[in-house]
């Protein structure tokens, strides 16, 4: 019998404080798609970055085809055929593709770098993988959909026969996903094993054949994907059986909030015009790059060349500054949240209150009681842990950390809230709270404009849904008439 | 309590002073003594007033400076020019009060005060528009800055050294009832600006904006936080503390040349790292900076007080910076450590 392509016994990883790993046993059969699913923290990035040796195990021990290995850095770990791609994708932005799949062992002639070789070879490296880039540009240029094939070239270039996907869709449009999935396929085909770590079920279903559930640091259990449906994954993700989340409680026809009427921003997207009432979630679909993102920032006073005209509570306004968009009652969670919207080393508390301080203050001392009052009391209704209000947000969950974006807003008393995938990297279980929270905050009163790429969440929480495709509303569908089909035909532009 | 104690414990500003002390004791202990020829006691070399307060005196006027330019560190920029702007503000100064002759002490202190700290108000404006203005780095506007106002300092003097009138000199230089040769108006200074910078930090908005800022622009702007007011907050507020330091200085020495705080700028960008903060951003303290001066006033003192060869200054100078830097991230991420047990939970 062949040995398995990978093998972890009794591996155990400890973090500062936090048990990342404890005792994991588990076998990943070669040429198999291996999904490891959790929740957030559930420790399946952390298995899958000890194998591509960005972790050392504890304790415990790792084999690959058979033999065991001690992995030190990532270039042992594809040495010993490893390779992994990154949820933060690790390319260097400002070197060209070639450069970037070459940069292990650059080509050179008498010392200088040789750069038709090194063209010649990573448009040999791209071919393998089926793939077809312009190597002379530079990755920074690139999308993440295609920077992300860059990252499978470079491993399995270099020899790479088993694959670690960590999350690689987190950031893909549905189009771009399928490619990936394609190319997953394909890598199947030519006998590569595939370790895919995600919490997105449709795609775990569509590409994996066996799934290990992890929960806490432990492996709760591993079967093949025909024994199991997305609720049972579910389940023994969180532990318990989630109810369906269909929360759309807010209330038509309260007055108009927002109106936007031929807003166009020369190169991002042209005469948008939708409005917004008071309790209502509005949808906007589309792929990534469409343009959704875009038009946030322009609403919210980040696009200094937008044109075209937008009225608040039926005042023509021109918002020139955050800082304007937020007097006027806007509130914005944006797209990035590492990038557009925390601040790392500072407290939960100082994060959620930074828009809002101006507002708490004498003289222009800080009331820091006050302040501490009133983030309390967001963290209590978005059940932010008390525990978690005094630390580093960055040492937070992804799903803690978006709340307490949440609560920043919520703190503005904002009455039109832009929420630009808001519960991307978020857990199943902060998922469904923050479901539940947007619908609460619709029904008091709050207009809510909810961008987002997974449409379950769009169909779940608008009441009306608007599809943006290359720059301009192509699709304003009811609730009742919109599916998922129907969105993403809107979306591709397929009649 | 406990959590306070804690926090105290595990703060940066602890460890220095414990560093300080340390240092202190040592070399009080190592200085040896000497008689005083006309009391017939025996005086350490190292721990006496005079001595004291002199080292307390030599740091003070780039402590100052250390304290404005942390904020700018902090905001996740650098300050180069304080050097110079400290040269404009004081022969500003010391011009503009030989133009006046001002009659009394008083009037002098008026002219001389509102001079210095004038110009370092406007250095510090120019810097923030620059750099606002023109979208450029903080360290090229001012490295560019600081050959321009040096270079203006040195047209307005014609290299000469201009004096202060001895009626500024005697303010300055004032006893305050300490006698035996004793000048604690800087260190006093120094120490009433840190407790200031550190409030002002802590405790008002636009202190809180500048953290936010320097953690992360970006999220700060999507905020509402205005990066224009922040930068030019922080570069005036730099400008302002070198023209105060240049006041004192110009003051206190009795005159002001364009060749006056030379090279400060590094000793006021190595205070403040040395003092926790990051030229990253988003990290730093008034009081820091103020304790990291006076540390490496110390090192410098204690070179002399030793009797080593002075010309190894910069060598343990320099070493001492590394240190302090390493040890700081060493101590940083012992207390992260400590910090997410306490949680239960990371990323």
């Amino acid at each position: 019998m062949t040995p398995p392509a990978v093998r972890f016994e009794g591996v155990s990883k400890r973090f500062p404080g936090v048990v990342a790993l404890s005792d994991v046993t588990l076998d990943i059969a070669r040429g198999s798609c291996h999904a490891l699913c959790g929740e957030n923290g559930a420790g399946k990035s952390t298995l899958g970055k000890m194998l591509a040796g960005i972790h050392a195990p504890d304790t415990g021990r790792m084999f690959v085809n058979g033999a065991e290995v001690r992995f030190t850095s990532p270039r042992d770990a594809l040495a010993a055929g490893v390779g992994m791609v990154h949820q933060e994708l690790s390319l260097c932005e400002n070197m060209s593709v070639a450069e970037n799949l070459c940069l292990s062992d650059i080509p050179r002639r008498g010392g200088f770098v040789a750069g038709e070789a090194m063209e010649q070879r990573a448009r040999e490296m791209l071919a393998l993988i089926g793939a077809d880039l312009d190597v002379s540009q530079r990755v920074g240029e690139l999308p993440i959909a295609r920077r992300q094939i860059v990252q499978i070239a470079a491993a399995v270039g270099s020899g790479a026969r088993v694959l670690v996907f960590d999350e690689p869709t987190s950031s893909l449009s549905q189009a771009d996903a399928e490619r990936l999935y394609e190319l997953i396929a394909r890598l199947r085909g030519d006998g590569v094993t595939c370790i895919y770590v995600s919490h997105r079920m449709p795609e775990v279903f569509h590409l994996c054949d066996t799934i290990t559930v992890l929960r806490d640091g432990a492996v709760v259990g591993t079967k093949s994907a025909a024994e199991l449906d997305e609720s049972a994954v579910v389940q023994m993700m969180i532990g318990r059986a989630l109810g369906v989340n269909a929360v759309r409680e807010g209330v038509r026809g309260g007055e108009e909030r927002l109106r936007v009427e031929g807003l166009t921003a020369p190169g991002k997207f042209e005469d948008v015009s939708f409005s917004l009432h008071a309790g209502e979630i509005v949808g906007l679909a589309g792929l990534v790059g469409a343009g959704r993102s875009e038009i946030a920032a322009a609403l919210f006073g980040l696009d200094r060349h937008s044109q075209g005209h937008i009225y608040i509570d039926g005042k023509d306004v021109d918002i020139r500054t955050p800082a304007h968009a937020i007097r006027l009652g806007l509130g914005l969670v944006p797209e990035d949240r590492k990038r557009q919207a925390l601040v790392p080393l500072e407290t939960s508390v100082r994060n959620a209150s930074l828009a809002v301080l101006t507002r708490l203050t004498r003289l222009t001392w800080v009331r820091r009681r006050a302040e501490r009052t009133m983030v309390d009391e967001y963290f209590r209704r978005l059940r932010v842990k008390p525990a978690a209000a005094a630390a580093p947000i960055a040492s937070l969950s992804g799903g803690t950390q978006q709340k307490v974006v949440l609560a920043r807003w919520l703190a503005a008393q904002s009455r039109v809230l832009i929420l630009d995938e808001p519960t991307r990297g978020v857990d199943v279980g902060a998922k469904a709270e923050i479901h539940a929270l947007i619908a609460e905050v619709a029904a008091s009163g709050t207009a809510v404009l909810l961008i987002s790429s997974e449409l379950p969440e769009l169909l779940a929480l608008s009441m009306r849904i608007f599809t943006v495709r290359g720059g301009r509303i192509v699709g304003r569908l009811e609730r009742s008439e919109a599916s998922e089909e129907s969105l993403l035909r809107q979306m591709a532009g397929i009649a | 309590m406990r959590d306070y104690a804690r926090r105290l414990a595990g703060s940066q500003e602890t460890g220095l002073v414990a560093v300080l002390f340390a240092a202190t004791m040592a070399l009080t202990l190592l200085a040896g003594s000497h008689l005083d020829r006309a009391s017939g006691i025996s005086i350490n070399n190292f721990w006496n007033s005079h001595t004291l307060v002199q080292t307390a005196t030599d740091a003070s006027f780039f402590a100052i400076m250390a304290i404005g330019a942390t904020m700018v560190i902090i905001a996740g920029g650098i300050d180069l020019s304080v050097g110079s702007i400290y040269a404009l503000s004081g022969v500003g100064m010391a011009l503009a009060l030989r133009g006046t002759a001002p009659a009394s002490g008083g009037a002098a202190l008026a002219t001389g005060l509102t001079t210095a700290l004038g110009i370092g108000l406007l250095c510090g404006f120019l810097n923030g528009v620059l750099v606002v203005g023109l979208r450029v780095h903080p360290f090229i506007i001012t490295l560019g800055t600081m050959w321009i106002l040096r270079g203006i300092a040195f047209v307005a003097t014609k290299a000469e050294s201009i004096l202060v009138p001895a009626s500024l000199t005697s303010i300055t230089k004032a006893s305050l009832g300490l006698g035996g040769g004793l000048f604690p108006v800087p260190m006093l200074a120094m120490l009433a600006l840190a407790l200031i910078g550190t409030i002002y930090l802590a405790r008002t908005v636009m202190g809180r904006h500048i953290f936010a800022f320097g953690g992360n622009p970006e999220a700060s702007r999507y905020a509402g936080l205005s990066p224009a007011r922040i930068q030019i907050g922080v570069f005036v507020v730099s400008g302002l503390t070198a023209g105060l330091a240049a006041f004192l200085g110009a003051s206190f020495y009795g005159s002001a040349s364009s060749g006056d705080a030379q090279g400060y700028e590094l000793y006021v960008i190595a205070s403040a790292v040395v003092g926790g903060a990051s030229l990253t951003g988003g990290k730093g303290s008034a009081l820091g900076a103020t304790l990291g001066a006076l540390l490496i006033v110390l090192i410098r003192q204690s070179i002399r007080t030793l009797h080593f060869d002075q010309n190894y200054e910069w060598i343990v100078i320099g070493c001492a910076i590394i240190i302090a830097v390493v040890v700081d991230r060493w101590t940083m991420s012992m207390t992260q450590r400590r910090f997410n047990f306490g949680t239960g939970r990371s990323a």
